[in-house]
């Protein structure tokens, strides 16, 4: 027997995936305007890395499912602005603002929450297959 | 003699569900499961990048059609359909992923109407079944 409900794993760890991308482009869109980090300079944009790994989904099926492999800061420059009044300003009044591009950030939560729909589907789906699987000899 | 009975009792049973029809149901209701996986994990990895979409096997359908021709029950019995990777999807942009989220969505409801064929099928021969023995429309 394969699962009751089929591939409703995989789907859930994309789901799980997709999510935790949408929490770094909150905190890239919440920390936009930090000139001061953690480290004490302007924060870097972040960037999850998805990887997809072999999951045996019983018997001798394995189907690739869908992992954050790791979050990365984004390596591009700081933008500059010219703001001598600002205590984070350098000699040259200039202040390092995030890398964060908000229409970049805006994007890119419009492609994740439409793959999140997606995986909602195809759990809909296998639960749709389920009861017809289960209504097997009933009229 | 009560053994001798009861072994063509069990043989008559066992007949009951050896239908070519009704084999070849079952088999194709187990590949239709099998692709719901194919397309879940397609659209799981819709963004991973050098990720090539999987799906079943086509040998299987034409091993089964084969066998379906011949009537064969026990040749359909020992098919099994497995999961392959999809050589004919190209990719759409330089990640190397062959998934296209619409086709797979398309897809999965495409596999859906076959997985409600496939139980109706199943179901319309347990109740052609259930009339035999009752004689009476349950």
């Amino acid at each position: 027997m394969i699962s009751f409900i089929p591939a409703v794993n995989s789907s859930a760890a994309a789901l799980d995936a997709e999510r935790t991308r949408l929490e770094v482009i909150s905190q890239n869109i919440a920390n936009a305007n930090t000139t001061r980090g953690v480290d004490g300079k302007a924060y870097q944009r972040q960037q999850v890395v998805f990887e997809s790994v072999l999951r045996q989904a019983g018997g001798n099926l394995a189907v690739p499912e869908l992992r954050v492999s790791n979050i990365v800061k984004d390596q591009r420059p700081p933008r500059l602005v010219f703001n001598p009044g600002h205590p984070d300003a350098d000699e040259q009044g200039m202040v390092a603002m995030p890398n964060v591009n908000i229409h970049e950030e805006m994007a890119d939560m419009i492609v994740a929450s439409r793959a999140f729909e997606a995986n909602l589907a195809v759990i809909k789906n296998a639960r749709q297959l389920a009861m017809q699987a289960l209504s097997i000899g009933k009229r | 003699m009560a053994l001798a009975l009861l072994n063509s009792v069990r043989r008559m049973i066992g007949a009951l569900f050896n239908q070519p029809g009704y084999v070849a149901a079952q088999k194709m209701l187990d590949a239709t499961v099998l692709r719901h996986h194919a397309i879940a994990s397609n659209i799981a990895n819709v963004e991973t990048p050098n990720y090539k979409r999987l799906d079943v096997d086509a040998n299987f359908g034409m091993q089964l059609n084969r066998a379906l021709d011949g009537g064969h029950t026990d040749a359909m019995r020992s098919l099994k359909p497995s999961l392959v990777v999809d050589t004919n999807a190209t990719a759409a942009n330089r990640d190397g992923n062959t998934v296209k989220l619409e086709q797979e969505l398309l897809q999965m409801n495409q596999n859906q109407l076959t997985h409600t064929l496939e139980t109706q099928l199943i179901t319309g021969s347990l109740l052609k079944l259930r009339l035999a023995i009752t004689g009476r429309p349950s």
